[in-house]
Parts: C-alpha cells; sequence; structure tokens
C-alpha cells in the first residue's frame, strides 16, 4: 500500500541515524561523497523544518576538518584533496548554518577560479575532469561567497552555451546528449549569472514536461526510468522558468510518496527500492517546490532554504506552487 | 567489491615493509563514520603512506589498482595512479587493457572515463577506442559516460579517417534500438553539430536525406519521442518550416482511416504510418498544432482544438501545459 503522507518523523530519524550503522559495508564505498551526504542530510532536514536535528556544532567542525589547506578548498573527508562539488557542499552548510565567517574567502575564490579551463568550463580538481557540474558549482559557490564579480562570465557562458542541444536540452560536456540532471546545472547556472535569454524556453519547457511517465514519475532521457531525484532536477528548471504548473502535480506528489520506506524512513529512487540520503534530499526538494503542505519553502537555484538565500538578496525570479494548507 | 580473495593485506608483505602505513583521519563524523573492511583499510592505509612519501615506484600501480577494484570511485587513488604512469614512462597500451577491462565493470564511474581520456591525450590514438566504445556500448547502450566519451573523442581528434564510418555506425545502434535516444542525439552530433563530414557538402542534399530517413523511421515506430525530436530538430537548424511536413503528419494525427490499406498508389516522399501503429500519434498532433499557430489567424483556432484534444484525451498527464499553449495563442490573437 502506497503511502499518501510524507512520514516526517520517520525521515528525520532515518538521517539522524545514518550515523550509526555501523556494520554498513557501503560506507567505505562513499567517503568521496561524505560531504555531500551531510549537504544532503541537512538540506532534506530544513526542508522539514527539523534543521536542528543534527547538532550544529559538530557539523561544523566536520566541515572545517575537511579543509585542504595546500588547495585551498573543501574535500569530502578529512584526508581528501579538495575538490570544487565538496567546496560548494561545505559553502552551503556553513551558510545554511550561518557560519561562513569561518571560511577563508579569498583562497576559497582562487582555488575555484583556478579550476577554470580556457573552454570556459570547470575541472572538478586538479584531476582535471571538466563537466557543467562543475561550472554550476563554481557559479553558485562563487554567488554564495559574494565573488561572482572576479568570474569571467562570458567565457563560462559560452560554454554553456555550446553544451545546448538541438531539444533545447543541455549536455555535460559539448556534443553530449541532454539530461535532465545537466539541464537543471545549466539552468540554474544561467539564472544565477540572469543570463536566462540563453536558454530557448519553449523547447526545454516542453522537452521538461515531457520527461513525465503514466505513473507519475519523471525520468532524465526520453525512454528511461523515473526516479525520484529528477522530481528536483526538473521542478528546479521549471520553477526558474516559471512553468512548474507544467508538471501534473497530484501524480508527480503520489509517486515520490510512494517511495518512502515506511519502516525505517528514507526516500528511495523508485518504489521498494534502498533509500538513500540524496534521494530524501531531492524527494524533499521536489515535494517543497511542488507545494506540499508543512514544508519550508526551497530555493531551486540553490537548492538550499529559500529564507538563507533571500537573507544574502540573492533571490532569482523563480516560481514554485503556492504551499497548500492540507 | 573486493580484491582477489587470497591475496595477503599489504601489512602482511616484506615487499612493503619500508612503507609506513597511515591509519585513517578520525575525527567527529556527525552523518557517517567510516567502517571499512580490513582489505580496504589496510590497502589506503598503505597508500596514504605513500603518497606522504611521494613514492613513484611500479609497487604504487599495484597498490592504486587494487584500491580502485575495491572502490573504483576512489579520486584520490586514480590520481595519483595517473601521476605515477607518468612518472615512470610506463606502457600506456598496457594500461589501456587493463582499462578495457576496469571500464566494462564499473561502466557508472566517472573515473574510468576521465582515466582513459588522459590515457588516449598522451597516446594519441584514438583509433582503437572507437572500436573499444562501440563493444562496450553492447554491455549498457545508453551509459552517458560512453557516448560522451565518444562524442569528445570524435571532436578532439577531429580527423577525417576517425569520422568515416560514424553514421554507419549510428544507423547501426538505431537499428538495434530505435528508441535509443543517445544514438538519435549521437546522429544529429555527427550530421550537424561537429563541422561538415566529407561528402556532406551539399548541405541541402543532407538536409533532404535527414528528413527521409527520419520520416521512414517515424513510420515504423511512430510512438516514437526521439524521432520525432529529431525531425524538429533537423527543421529549425535548417530554417525549414513545419509547414512544409504538413502531407506527411496528417495521417498519424487521426485515428487510422478504414480504407488505409486500399491505397496502392505509395508516396515514397510521405511514407504513411506502419500496419498496427497505435493512431492518433500525440506528437503528430503537437505537430500539427505547431503548423497551425505558425499559420496565425484562423488557423490558431485549429491549433487551439488540437490542444484541447491531446489535453482532454489523447495526453492528458500534460493537461496544463496544452491550457497554457491556448491561453498563449489566444492572447496572441486578441493583441
Ligand atoms: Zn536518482
Amino acid at each position: 500500500m502506497a503511502e499518501s503522507q510524507l512520514l516526517i518523523p520517520l525521515h528525520v530519524s532515518y538521517i539522524k541515524s545514518l550515523g550509526d550503522s555501523k556494520d554498513d559495508l557501503a560506507y567505505h564505498m562513499t567517503a568521496h561523497l561524505r560531504m555531500n551526504a551531510i549537504y544532503w542530510g541537512l538540506t532534506a532536514l530544513c526542508t522539514m523544518g527539523h534543521k536542528d536535528a543534527l547538532d550544529r556544532v559538530e557539523v561544523i567542525d566536520f566541515v572545517l576538518s575537511c579543509w585542504d589547506d595546500e588547495a585551498g578548498g573543501f574535500g569530502a573527508h578529512p584526508d581528501h584533496d579538495a575538490h570544487i562539488h565538496s567546496t560548494l557542499s561545505a559553502i552551503q552548510i556553513l551558510l545554511t548554518h550561518d557560519a561562513l565567517d569561518k571560511v577563508d574567502i579569498d583562497r576559497v575564490t582562487r582555488f575555484i577560479l583556478s579550476l577554470q579551463k580556457p573552454s570556459g568550463v570547470f575541472a572538478g580538481d586538479e584531476f582535471g575532469e571538466t563537466d557543467t557540474r562543475f561550472s554550476y558549482c563554481a557559479i553558485s559557490a562563487l554567488s554564495l561567497l559574494g565573488r561572482l564579480s572576479d568570474l569571467d562570465v562570458e567565457k563560462t557562458v559560452s560554454y554553456i552555451r555550446q553544451c545546448r542541444n538541438f531539444d533545447g536540452g543541455f549536455g555535460n560536456t559539448i556534443g553530449a546528449e541532454s539530461h535532465a540532471a545537466q539541464v537543471f546545472v545549466c539552468v540554474a547556472a544561467l539564472a544565477i549569472l540572469d543570463r536566462l535569454e540563453e536558454v530557448d524556453q519553449q523547447t526545454l519547457c516542453w522537452w521538461l514536461a515531457e520527461r513525465q511517465l503514466p505513473n507519475g514519475g519523471l525520468n532524465g532521457r526520453p525512454e528511461k526510468l523515473e526516479d525520484v531525484c529528477y522530481s528536483f532536477w526538473i521542478l528546479s528548471s521549471l520553477s526558474i522558468m516559471r512553468k512548474v504548473p507544467w508538471i501534473d502535480a497530484d501524480k508527480l506528489t503520489a509517486f515520490i510518496l510512494s517511495c518512502q520506506d515506511p519502516e525505517s524512513g528514507g526516500i528511495a529512487d523508485r518504489p521498494g527500492d534502498a533509500v538513500d540520503v540524496f534521494h530524501t534530499c531531492f524527494g524533499t526538494a521536489g515535494l517543497s517546490l511542488l507545494g506540499y503542505p508543512g514544508l519550508v519553502d526551497l530555493d531551486p537555484v540553490y537548492c538550499m532554504p529559500a529564507s538563507v538565500i533571500e537573507a544574502k538578496g540573492l533571490r532569482k525570479d523563480w516560481q514554485a506552487l503556492h504551499r497548500r494548507l492540507s | 567489491m573486493t580484491s582477489e580473495p587470497d591475496a595477503p593485506l599489504f601489512a602482511d608483505r616484506p615487499e612493503w615493509e619500508d612503507v609506513v602505513p597511515l591509519p585513517q583521519y578520525e575525527n567527529v563524523d556527525p552523518l557517517a563514520p567510516i567502517f571499512y573492511t580490513d582489505e580496504y583499510k589496510d590497502a589506503t592505509n598503505y597508500f596514504r603512506g605513500i603518497v606522504k612519501t611521494g613514492e613513484m615506484s611500479p609497487r604504487v600501480l599495484e597498490l592504486t589498482e587494487n584500491i580502485i577494484r575495491q572502490n573504483p570511485a576512489h579520486y584520490s587513488a586514480w590520481q595519483y595512479r595517473y601521476k605515477t604512469l607518468m612518472a615512470l614512462k610506463a606502457p600506456l597500451d598496457v594500461e589501456l587493457r587493463l582499462m578495457d577491462e576496469l571500464a566494462v565493470r564499473y561502466l557508472k564511474t566517472y573515473q574510468v572515463w576521465h582515466h582513459r581520456r588522459l590515457l588516449v591525450t598522451e597516446t594519441r590514438e584514438p583509433g582503437p577506442e572507437l572500436e573499444f566504445i562501440t563493444k562496450s556500448l553492447q554491455e549498457d547502450m545508453k551509459n552517458y559516460h560512453t557516448w560522451s566519451y565518444r562524442q569528445w573523442l570524435l571532436a578532439y581528434f577531429n580527423d577525417d579517417a576517425l569520422w568515416s564510418d560514424e553514421l554507419n555506425f549510428a544507423d547501426q545502434m538505431l537499428e538495434s534500438d530505435i528508441r535509443n535516444n543517445s544514438a538519435w542525439h549521437h546522429r544529429f552530433f555527427v550530421v550537424f553539430q561537429s563541422g561538415v563530414r566529407t561528402g556532406d557538402e551539399n548541405r541541402e542534399e543532407v538536409v533532404r536525406r535527414e528528413l527521409a530517413f527520419v520520416k521512414n523511421y517515424i513510420s515504423l515506430a511512430p510512438n516514437n519521442a526521439s524521432a520525432w525530436n529529431y525531425l524538429r530538430g533537423i527543421l529549425d537548424h535548417s530554417a525549414t518550416p513545419y509547414s512544409q511536413l504538413l502531407l506527411f503528419v496528417t495521417p498519424y494525427s487521426v485515428p487510422r482511416s478504414p480504407d488505409a490499406d486500399l491505397v496502392d498508389v505509395i508516396d515514397l516522399e510521405n511514407p504513411p504510418p506502419s500496419m498496427g501503429a497505435q493512431l492518433p500519434c500525440v506528437a503528430a498532433i503537437e505537430f500539427l498544432a505547431d503548423i497551425h499557430e505558425n499559420e496565425g489567424g484562423d488557423d490558431i483556432m485549429k491549433a487551439t482544438e488540437l490542444w484541447r484534444s491531446l489535453a482532454d484525451e489523447h495526453d492528458t498527464i500534460r493537461k496544463k501545459s496544452r491550457e497554457y499553449r491556448i491561453r498563449d495563442a489566444l492572447q496572441k490573437v486578441q493583441v
């Protein structure tokens, strides 16, 4: 029997318990995502109105322990090299907890800018893998740090523009297929840079609406399976282009709710699959944008609590569905 | 997830005696304390040890391979492995053959593909890579990393020999799965998005060829979103008015006519929907509505009727988007 309610207390205790399952062998595989996992957990908790369920001081101490002093950025884990994705997560966590003053903003800015390639795209780390995901990480992080003025905007936009495809979507590199997650990073990056005119909005919104399948879930590319995380990639992109109503909200809400684990909490990619903190974050984020009652507003551009972004004066002209009362 | 079952721990191997293993830096971790298998803990302790001393030797290759096989997402191990290969001037063809195995095993790991990219940038021999990619796509015909690696390879080395068989390759991929969006995208990339291929200099002829190609595929399976997207892509790219497709699209936008089989003169330019295809086809109705909207004037009402039929009957899940189109079009008329 599919759940008809969001099981908030259960999800909160699921996120809190993530640190306890010491017999879970999967943990050692995900050390490279630890910083991101904390960001996902914290963001999900904020969306559900339980920001304080994780101890603020412990979280901040963990983030600071991941500082890579040689590179000037944050790694995913205390002894890992700095990476642009974990650096963004660290900044998001600290800002959510109003602790950005603990960061050497000049050094982080230099680290981020050092990863930009002549083509305008960003690499994830000194190893050099490039991807529009990393462009988003750089743009979002610089914006949150108040250092966007240090970025060569033309060069950055030019690369993203070249990733635009005939179907209106965006790929991870020039020439690559459109993919909903890459659409989010490119559209949100352009929104932060106030360059949404680079998007063929009519074609793209139509392509995004086409991602909804008869069971209500959304997929990331034509003829692929639905997955809870696409709720966020697609709803956030549509929010930025003010077209969330193009998705059948009731059906998508029911789909996300059906992916909950009603016994131990957490949300999975699809009904019956194992839950994880990533899909718990993006499932609740999707529900927030759909106006699900009782949730806190989430900023779709930065994927952070809307109140935090508003307080920084960074809110863009997005529109989610009105929050329902019941 | 595990290395060879009988391999001894590095701590038990005499040839590693001189390395000081460095245990994981322990710290508060509110969401997830690390719990490791003994094999993983052992290997990564020795890894931290050699990183600390900066050692780059053949045994580092053994150690990093061991870690990667346990956890292909360990990006520091990949990074250090690459640096070591360069420092040792190790034979990269040997490394690529090892990667052939690992890529298929860890198809969804970013690092596997990026490492390959770095190696091929050094060897500058992209030829054999195409064959490898073709083989690896057999494991997962829609793998995003694999396709994106192929597109990078073609664009980066960009020589005629490399491109020469690419259209043929895209054809074969579509033949094995007519709905594979990655293959449709690739075809567009090859034909329109990455320069002009030898033999394709006459662009009008290319557009005609591609239109015939996609119409044929639509007729075989009309309810195939990727093919309709491709059709729109060609028209937009060549600035061809959608209305030129009116004759082709119309039979797809209506229920099958009872006497359709009686037509004995087949219009080769406009292949009809195949027998048994489910009609009307949503994408065709949508396409026809776009033609009418572009015509403007009285045709706007025809467009709104088509959108209405999609909203209420043929594609109800996207009702809101069609109602938006109706309001939007009517507003434009009134202005
Ligand atoms: Zn997912």
